[in-house]
């Protein structure tokens, strides 16, 4: 790649990476800590199998799987945003975006039925070490999903080519960490 | 402004994700009624599929495609990473 070709020329290392070069900060720095999480997470199952294994029961994978989804389309919603804007199609790029929220919204309203279900059943985080990961990690996750729908907001408002970019790389990056949670806490048994 | 992905490669990309998040949950035998231990091979399919997953969202809808070969071997290289510790802490768990 010549240096003219750089996406991003001026920001040293990072100019090579496409969109805003900050964002691409906080996707590594975000996904080394959930990789640190989940390194503890494999390594106190080794541990606690027994419990690990008869928590893992309780949970409803067919609705992990379902918002698997959800937040798979969502993330082609805002992918579709940014070539829509790229294109200075600004009213489409909004639609998009909008679908994309929705989606966002559809997920957080399916995670809440399961932090429901399990709450009116007496699981809490403090149930066991499996239950205190899930509801750990899922919430913290859960975090990233407002975080990303109040950036897809803000730039369906502010929209420029930019700010979606930059918004839609942080809403890549939280279908990413839902991409490594799923199997992880629900399928792997 | 990189080269972005475009409407079609993006639209194949989404339908990939789609149908190997379903290949992971058939794997994962979510229709038994009896909760058991899955099969090795199982185990590594939605492995396999999650590592893929991962991959295609970092080029296509993150357009890591666009950057240098260094880059696009940390980031896929974090992802491995994360698969090995998820993969090894699971065997772990098995084989004790």
């Amino acid at each position: 790649m010549t240096p003219r070709a750089l996406p991003n020329p001026g920001w040293g290392p990072l100019s090579a990476l496409p969109g805003n070069p900050l964002m691409w900060v906080l996707i590594l720095s975000e996904m080394l800590v959930f990789s640190a999480f989940f390194a503890l997470y494999a390594w106190q199952r080794a541990s606690e199998t027994a419990i690990f294994n008869a928590s893992q029961q309780q949970l409803e994978p067919l609705m992990g799987g379902l918002n698997t989804l959800v937040l798979l389309t969502s993330g082609l919603c805002v992918a579709l945003a940014v070539e829509a804007v790229s294109a200075d199609r600004i009213p489409r790029a909004r639609r998009w975006l909008g679908g994309a929220m929705a989606l966002g919204m559809l997920f957080g309203g399916i995670k809440i039925i399961e932090y429901a279900d399990k709450f009116a059943v007496g699981i809490t985080p403090e149930t066991n070490t499996f239950f205190g990961f899930y509801y750990g990690l899922t919430a913290f996750h859960f975090a990233h999903v407002l975080f990303g729908l109040a950036l897809l907001a803000l730039v369906t408002w502010r929209t420029s080519t930019e700010n979606v970019e930059t918004a839609a790389a942080f809403w890549h990056m939280v279908d990413l960490i839902w991409i490594l949670l799923y199997p992880l806490l629900y399928l792997l048994r | 402004m990189t080269a972005l992905p475009g409407t079609r490669r993006l639209l194949i990309t989404w339908a990939t994700l789609m149908g190997l998040t379903v290949v992971s949950m058939v794997s994962a035998r979510l229709n038994q009624d009896d909760w058991q231990a899955l099969p090795l091979w199982s185990a590594a399919l939605v492995i396999l599929a999650t590592g893929f997953k991962a991959q295609r969202l970092l080029m296509v809808y993150l357009n890591l495609r666009a950057a240098t070969p260094a880059w696009k071997g940390t980031f896929v290289g974090l992802v491995v990473l994360t698969l090995a510790l998820i993969a090894g802490g699971y065997l772990a768990a098995r084989l004790t």
